[in-house]
Formats: C-alpha cells, sequence, structure tokens
C-alpha cells in the first residue's frame, strides 16, 4: 500500500512498493528509486469517465505514478492536506485535488445550479473508497465540523473539500444594498448542513463567475 | 558569522570587521550598526578574468559587498530562503537564486555542459537553467531562494535521485547529473506526464529542491 507523509507542509511523499498513485499532471518534483510515469487518457476511470469530463468541463490531467521508492509531489507551493478515507465520500474541486491512492475511484458530480452561481463550476471531482488523499489549499486549511442544527457558511472562493452527508445550497448572505453594488463583498455564500466536515482555504480564489 | 532565520523568507547576517559579506544586490531589507554596501564591480570574487567568465557564461546577477560592523537582514522578492552551511565542500547553485554568502567562500562558474557533451547542451536548453552554474567552496554559510520550502534529499552511490529540473534549487558534493528521459517519443509529443525531463543525480551528496514547479 502507498504510504502518504507530508514533507514540511508544502510537499507530498508517497512511500511505493511496486504500487500506483494518480497524481495531478507534472506535480513531481523529484523522486528516488524506479518509477514510471503514464498519462491516464482524459484524466482516468476509463472512456466514461473521459466523456463526464469533457462534458462536465471539470477538468483534470492525471497521471499514473508507478514505482518502487519514494515520490515527492508539488504543486505552486500550496499548502498540502491528507485526507484519510474509510469508505466515504470526498468531494474537492478539480483544482485542488493533487494526488489519490489509485485504489481509491474518482468521478464527477453534479452540483445543481448552486455551483455556477457560486463559481466553483457545476460538478465537482468526487473521491471515494478506502485510501490516501491529498488535496492542496493556498495557504493551511482550516477543517470545520458541521452537524446538528449548526448550518456552516463559506465564501465560494475559500471552499476547497467536504467530505460526510453534506447538503449543500447557496445564500445570499445580501440586502437590497447589495443589489444595487452597494455591498461588502460578501454577496454570496454556499451554505452546508447535516454531519460532515467542510475544508476552508484562508485564501479566495478568482472563481469562474469572477469576483463573488 | 553565518546567516540566522528570522522566519521563511528572511536571515540575519551578524557583519565583523576584516570579513566581508556577498549579497544580491537590493536584497538588503534592514540593518543596524555600521555597515557599507558596495556594489561589486568585479562581480563578486576572482578578479577581472573570473567576471568575464560570469558576462559570458550569463551567470552574472549583480552583487554587492557587505562590510563593517553590525547586523543585516536579507530577504528578496518575498521567495522562501534557504541557509546552506559548508564545511570544506561545494555548492552549486543559480547565480539568480543566490541571495547571500560568506566572504570566506571561494567563488567561481562552472560550465554544466562538458559533464554530459551534446547532452549537457540539451539540457541547458529543455530545462531553462542554464549551462553554467555558480560554484561555491570552502567553509561558510549560503543563503539560497526558492518558490516554496526546501527539503533536501540525500544522494548516495547506488541511490540516485531524479529531480524536476523546473523545482531543482541548488545540490552540493560530488554529484554527477545528467539529463535524463524516461520517455519514450510519444510523450515528446505533447502525450506525455508532464515528467518529460528529469535531472538525475548521481554521487555522494544532496540536492535542495523546491514545493513548487515555478522559477524565480
Amino acid at each position: 500500500m502507498a504510504q502518504f507523509r507530508l514533507q514540511g507542509s508544502r510537499v507530498l511523499a508517497v512511500e511505493l512498493a511496486g504500487d500506483a498513485v494518480k497524481a495531478r499532471n507534472g506535480s513531481m518534483v523529484a523522486y528516488t528509486g524506479q518509477m514510471s510515469f503514464k498519462k491516464l487518457t482524459g484524466g482516468g476511470d476509463g472512456l466514461r469517465g473521459m466523456v463526464t469530463r469533457r462534458l462536465t468541463g471539470e477538468q483534470m490531467t492525471v497521471m499514473e505514478v508507478k514505482g518502487q521508492g519514494t515520490c515527492y509531489f508539488a504543486d505552486k507551493a500550496t499548502e498540502i492536506n491528507l485526507v484519510r478515507l474509510n469508505g466515504e465520500t470526498l468531494y474537492v474541486e478539480a483544482d485542488n485535488l493533487l494526488c489519490t491512492e489509485a485504489t481509491l475511484r474518482t468521478g464527477t458530480t453534479f452540483t445543481g445550479l448552486n455551483g455556477v452561481s457560486s463559481g466553483n463550476g457545476l460538478f465537482t471531482t468526487k473521491v471515494e473508497g478506502h485510501g490516501w488523499a491529498a488535496v492542496t489549499s493556498n495557504g493551511p486549511a482550516v477543517v470545520l465540523r458541521v452537524g446538528g442544527d449548526m448550518p456552516l457558511r463559506v465564501d465560494p472562493g475559500a471552499y476547497v473539500a467536504h467530505t460526510g452527508n453534506l447538503h449543500r445550497s447557496l445564500k445570499s448572505g445580501a440586502g437590497w444594498t447589495t443589489v444595487i453594488g452597494e455591498g461588502g463583498g460578501e454577496a454570496v455564500q454556499v451554505e452546508f448542513t447535516g454531519e460532515g466536515l467542510v475544508y476552508v482555504q484562508p485564501s479566495e480564489k478568482i472563481t469562474i463567475g469572477g469576483d463573488v | 558569522m553565518g546567516f540566522t532565520r528570522i522566519n521563511g523568507k528572511m536571515v540575519e547576517a551578524r557583519v565583523v570587521p576584516g570579513q566581508r559579506l556577498f549579497s544580491q544586490r537590493g536584497a538588503m531589507l534592514a540593518y543596524t550598526g555600521d555597515v557599507r554596501f558596495t556594489p561589486n564591480i568585479t562581480g563578486g570574487q576572482g578578479g577581472v578574468m573570473s567576471m568575464i567568465g560570469r558576462r559570458v557564461a550569463n551567470e552574472d546577477a549583480p552583487l554587492m559587498t557587505v562590510e563593517g560592523q553590525g547586523s543585516v537582514l536579507f530577504g528578496h522578492g518575498g521567495h522562501h530562503v534557504h541557509v546552506v552551511d559548508l564545511a570544506g565542500d561545494t555548492l552549486y547553485v543559480e547565480a539568480d537564486r543566490l541571495l547571500a554568502f560568506e566572504g570566506s567562500l571561494q567563488q567561481s562558474t562552472m560550465f554544466m555542459g562538458s559533464q554530459g557533451g551534446v547532452m549537457g547542451i540539451v539540457r541547458g536548453q529543455v530545462t531553462g537553467q542554464g549551462l553554467f552554474t555558480t560554484r561555491l567552496d570552502g567553509h561558510g554559510s549560503v543563503a539560497v531562494m526558492a518558490h516554496g520550502g526546501v527539503f533536501e534529499l540525500p544522494i548516495t552511490p547506488g541511490q540516485p535521485v531524479h529531480v524536476d529540473p523546473q523545482a531543482y534549487v541548488a545540490h552540493r558534493g560530488q554529484v554527477q547529473n545528467k539529463l535524463s528521459s524516461a520517455l519514450g517519443w510519444r510523450e515528446m509529443i505533447g502525450r506525455g506526464s508532464g515528467e518529460a525531463f528529469q535531472l538525475e543525480l548521481s554521487g555522494q551528496g544532496a540536492v535542495y529542491v523546491q514545493a513548487s514547479e515555478e522559477k524565480l
């Protein structure tokens, strides 16, 4: 089984003993031992995965890294968070998924119209199974627990990933002043209800919907 | 002497009379005491011949000499700074990644192409690392810059390290380097995994790798 560990906060070290991981294309920074790098057509998971990716625009070029030794991954000096999945599902923006064990299944999921207005797109990447996944964040991410009657509201640009049984919906945090352009810059938020964990980064990326 | 780490992006150097430092021009952030900064027309050490060598080699990041008595803070461009202490061994680093180094170190320029013949020239073109590298020898401290944090990987005989050329920062010791392309022609024409070229470092020493594939 591939062993995931952090080398500092910005480098992921994966020990491989003949097994494989899936990683973002070009994210290897160094390795010792024997490694092979193979591009996975259309982001992996066969033809169906490719077709859905094409359709959904949840683009991600993925490579399979296989070998014997230690492989180091990093992406633009962003912080790396390790997520251990024991049968649950991780929802993550494709831009933030760095590496997963090959035993984990990745797919694309429809987030509903919420995605559009939050600027993150209609689809999110879904990772499920048993094993490690590495998620990047711009600055150290905080993990916030959602449960009971305590919904969590997150800035769409600061949202990175979530696990658990969560429902997400879009909330307008603004009154009529926002509508006429007098807003506080926090017009839209994503609300999470249910039980689960939400990863939030201390940075607000520019979303495809613009500065929301 | 040596450099004291203030935080990930700043180091402090103590300057004492009779010992000088070299730093990249404009890298001084603050200082206390009686410290003089003079542009180094010879571009570091080794006199005019060495300067010409560096000009030709495109390893001529402008340096300044720091002398006097006091303490100086160095940092540049918000890049991460990593301190390497040399104890009689050799560090190879590109001039533009060199933030500051102690005057006790011997500076020279090394032609990297000779190590691999034609492959060396190809390496310069492909990696964008250039064919020349600055070489520092002796006893003393060096502060190098990187995008993101730096980690050190040991290189031992029989245990070579492969590094993404863009993530390579510097290396030390008795190390041979060559460009390896582990992939076939199919990968060359744009269908690759994005890991088409790697620097293979073998021998005895260590390599410094940054947590990013962005050049400075």
